[in-house]
């Protein structure tokens, strides 16, 4: 091969390696990794997130006087005429079914069902179970003659029994997420805060161990199927949540005042504990020093049979917790005995429940039992609901910033939550399961349905300056690339004009010889005979 | 006859003072429910010496929302912090944003978030979007909800559209707006209040476009913002003109002032700041004039009294389909209910004790000082007398009775 040849191809070489190997891996190491998203199905899940959702709730029928054999038949029939009326947000249903042996074995104390049992009385009525989830119906024999009874039973089911439901999933209920402002939004871990301030520097104690072993624990058993709750108490000495201000000026303090004065800033620290939303108690003394006659304002709180009030006020502080501010500065060495701590220990543990969002204002707790369990369904579906969100908004942003890098894992994590939604969804709509397992575990499920999703649209190494301008682009690559590129191209020309100029030198030369041997032909034939026709 | 016109009018006059009064503090009723809690984020992106008055600025800020109640845990501050100990601070360990010294604004406990190095355009991002790594301190997150209002303040220096971070790198107004709208999305806010003091500072907040944010600059594009004035001592300048008046309306603020942002707008004029101060109010849903200081620079919380119902009262069980109405009396407290749950297993002594109606008594039980004691409940009283009976007994046998008790209360 000649030595033009060579160059020829050597240049050929670079450019082949500059064209087909260099620009895709620039190309490639200069994109960012997008992992690919369901968009399409998070999109049509967005705009119907209950489409595959119908909460189904079995109800059993129980009749300890007359054997109605088809009674569940009929007041199903009427349930589902009354909820026919009403158009549902998110679909939902009853299924009324008779109560027999294998249900009674079923039915145990950490895995209730909702049971209706009829009774023969004087009158028409009802009554909702304090400690169950029973919902006894009264009725007469005029009510049975007249085929009353399925739809009263009906009425009271849905009316009543699941109130919760027929109101929160309804067309013409506000969405979830704008609940009252006293609650906070929902978690499954909540850390509890519990404090006795001071406004002396006086040592005291208080036997707040064995109050809350007595009293307390059983109540975070009570909520632990809806919320874990971790607790911590604490002293604070020299602190009287700023109260001293308002005494003396006037006795007739408003809670307006009260908002204005009150310092927590002390108490909201709830960048200590690892849980992600936190509630407190504080308990507060005011200072022997500035406050020698206690607190003009507290009036007392009383107790049901009026006997006696006690020295203190409590407050609710929304999306905060409670302070209970006693009337009276503590005596040196003082010790707060449990018996003085236990009405808080009441007062505390139903403010707890407008904290959580159980109840609303000073509406009263008619039956615990069917109100935490319709609550683990409203917040399973709240979950639901709140995780759609999330997806949705996650898909949202890495549509409008196409240079955000989407790391693998999150799409791993979409494609978990959405599996695991149908898993909540399965448990959801099964007629057949109902118990407070089934409802336990949908809502542990979709609690981390939450979670996942968070951490899908949280991900750490989804950041970064979404913003590049045009020149910053020119000033990062042109140094770098620029030479490489000009010294490439112009070398590849080169070799090419090169060559063209040697072909060009050849033909010249052709020409020339071409020309010889034309001249040396017409010798041979003598054309030539003359010297001047040369 | 005038006279008594003009004692009408007066009397009117002070009839109608009080319902005026009325109709402001339910107007500041209502501003109050908006909000459950407030953060405020407090950026300087400066560093070394001569930018001692951004140091001065970001701290002049943290010391008034620290000052009208936002507790530490909810304030961010993001500062180089190089100058309180610099070799060439007179005052070592005091930053002052005054020649008179008046307040050392790095006195009492000052927490900063991120410091030196750590204020970077990836952190403030990451901050805002609430991005980061699994091992991120809590402490130093934005952990805001859709009840929370931020007031974002950030100083150092800028030009059109950019804001330089530490002489290093520099963020542009598209990725605040940006990280702002990953706020909305994610509900991580309720309202946004944006300050910013530098040069062609109105620039940065130009090109926002999520909803409920307020955003306030102190210069116009191609203008610059100054300083206010300069120190000798330091040597340096101290503070700059637009923060220095709005410290100076601030400091008027306490937590139940009625006094709004309007009020604040409406005190820069540019004889004062000697740039033209904007204002983008298109996104903000509010009126600045029905928008309280307190809505963002303070932590003012809602205290509602929970005395309206007696402790555990039983209640009326209304029968629907029923002429009369039954009366179902019981304990309506959920903690009787979580106790007799929790004891009906265990079947220990507790039981009783606990159950049985509390009889409280008011009376704190102990106080060992002047060796009194009371009893609340009677149980508890009379085995602790059959205590004290035989102990006494006991040390009367002994021979030594004064001592003896006087021991036994002490101990």
């Amino acid at each position: 091969m000649s030595n033009a040849n060579l160059r020829k191809w050597v240049g050929f070489c670079f450019i082949a390696i500059y064209i087909f190997v260099g620009i895709p891996l620039w190309y490639k190491l200069t994109t960012v990794y997008r992992a690919p998203l369901p968009v399409k199905y998070i999109e049509s899940l967005q705009k119907n997130k209950f489409q595959d959702i119908h909460l189904v709730i079995p109800v059993y029928v129980r009749s300890d006087t007359y054997r109605f054999p088809d009674i569940h038949d009929a007041i199903q029939v009427q349930v589902n005429h009354l909820l026919n009326s009403q158009e549902q947000q998110i679909p939902w249903s009853l299924q009324v079914l008779p109560y027999n042996e294998s249900m009674q074995q079923a039915n145990s104390e950490d895995n209730q069902f909702h049971v209706v049992t009829l009774v023969l009385d004087d009158f028409i009525g009802y009554s909702s179970a304090y400690d169950t989830k029973e919902t006894i119906v009264y009725y007469d024999d005029a009510a049975v003659l007249s085929n009353d009874l399925p739809f009263f039973v009906a009425q009271t089911l849905v009316e009543h029994t699941f109130q919760l439901e027929w109101t929160h999933l309804n067309k013409t209920h506000e969405s979830a997420t704008t609940n009252n402002n006293v609650a906070i939004s929902y978690d499954p871990n909540i850390h509890l805060s519990i404090t006795l301030l001071s406004g002396d520097g006086n040592p005291v104690a208080w036997e707040i161990e064995p109050t809350l072993t007595d009293y307390f624990s059983p109540f975070r058993k009570l909520l632990s199927p809806l919320v874990n709750l971790t607790v911590d108490s604490s002293i604070v000495y020299h602190n009287d949540l700023n109260l001293h201000s308002l005494n003396g000026s006037y006795s007739n303090v408003t809670w307006f005042d009260l908002s204005h004065t009150i310092d927590l800033s002390e108490l909201s620290s709830m960048t200590y504990y690892p849980e992600d939303s936190a509630l407190n108690l504080a308990v507060v003394f005011p200072s022997a020093s500035s406050t020698p006659d206690g607190l003009a304002f507290i009036n007392g709180t009383r107790i049901s049979d009026g006997l006696s009030a006690l020295d203190w006020n409590s407050y609710l502080v929304p999306q905060w917790g409670v302070i209970i501010i006693n009337k009276m500065p503590l005596k040196p060495n003082s010790v707060i005995s449990e018996d003085y701590l236990e009405p808080m220990m009441y007062r505390f543990a139903s403010d707890i429940f407008q904290l959580l969002g159980l109840t609303e204002g000073s509406q009263d707790l008619l039956s615990p039992y069917i109100t935490i369990d319709s609550f683990k369904r409203l917040t399973t579906l709240q979950n639901l609901d709140k995780s759609v969100e999330t997806l949705w908004s996650l898909v949202k942003l890495t549509q409008q910033f196409q240079g955000m890098s989407i790391p693998h894992e999150v799409s791993d994590n979409v494609l978990e939550a959405l599996d695991l939604r149908f898993q909540i969804i399965d448990l959801l709509n099964d007629p057949g399961k109902g118990g407070d397992m089934v409802w336990n575990n949908a809502l542990h499920l979709s609690n981390e349905l939450v979670k996942l999703c968070e951490t899908a649209f949280f991900n750490g190494e989804m950041v970064q300056q979404n913003f590049f301008p045009q020149e910053h682009m020119i000033a990062v690559y042109l140094p770098l690339l620029g030479p490489i590129s000009a010294v490439m191209f112009f070398g590849f020309y080169n070799v090419m004009k090169e060559k063209d100029h040697k072909n060009e030198k050849n033909g010249i030369e052709r020409e020339v010889t071409e020309e010889k041997l034309e001249l040396k032909e017409a010798q041979n034939l003598h054309a030539i005979d003359g010297e001047n026709e040369l | 006859m005038r006279i008594a016109m003009h004692l009408l009018l007066l009397l009117l006059y002070f009839f109608l003072l009080p319902f005026s009064g009325a109709n402001k503090t339910d107007a500041a009723h209502e501003a109050i429910a908006t909000n459950t809690n407030n953060w405020a984020v407090l950026v300087s992106t400066s560093r070394f010496w001569f930018n001692y008055r951004h140091m001065a600025n970001v701290l002049s800020m943290y010391r008034t929302v620290k000052r009208l109640g936002i507790p530490d845990s909810q304030i961010i501050l993001m500062l180089s912090d190089d100058v309180a100990c610099n070799s060439r601070n007179l005052f070592p360990g005091s930053v002052f944003n005054n020649k008179d010294h008046a307040i050392d604004l790095y006195g009492d406990s000052v927490e900063v978030d991120y410091r030196g190095y750590e204020v970077t355009v990836e952190n403030f991002i990451r901050l805002l979007t609430d991005r980061w790594t699994e091992d991120h301190p809590k402490s130093k997150r934005l952990l805001t909800d859709e009840n929370s209002n931020i007031f974002i303040y950030m100083t150092g220096h800028g030009g059109d559209d950019f804001l330089k971070f530490q002489d290093a790198e520099e963020i542009a107004s598209e990725d605040i707006a940006d990280a702002f709208q990953q706020m909305y999305e994610k509900k991580r806010y309720n309202e946004i209040f944006f300050m910013i003091d530098t040069c062609q500072a109105n620039t940065m907040y130009s090109k926002f476009y999520s909803p409920n944010i307020l955003a306030v600059g102190s210069s116009e594009m191609d203008e610059s913002s100054y300083s206010h004035h300069s120190d000798v001592e330091i040597g340096v300048a101290v503070i700059d003109r637009f923060t220095y008046y709005c410290l100076d309306f601030l400091e008027q603020i306490d937590k139940n002032s009625t006094l709004t942002l309007q009020d604040l707008f409406d005190s820069f004029t540019f004889e004062r700041i000697h740039s033209h101060v904007g204002v983008r109010t298109d996104l903000f849903d509010r009126d600045p004039s029905e928008v309280l200081i307190t809505d963002f620079f303070a932590n003012v919380q809602n205290v509602i009294p929970d005395n309206s119902k007696p402790l555990s009262i039983s209640h009326y069980h209304h029968h629907k389909d029923y002429i009369e109405t039954a009366q179902y009396e019981h304990d309506n407290n959920v903690l009787d209910l979580a106790l007799e749950k929790y004891h009906r297993n265990i079947t220990s002594s507790k039981v009783d004790k606990i159950i049985t109606h509390i009889k409280s008594s008011n009376v704190l039980n102990v106080d060992i000082d002047s060796n009194e004691y009371s009893f609340s409940s009677f149980k508890r009283s009379a085995s602790l007398v059959l205590v004290h009976i035989i102990a006494i007994v006991f040390f009367m046998l002994r021979g030594n009775t004064s001592k003896a008790t006087h021991d036994l209360y002490t101990s």
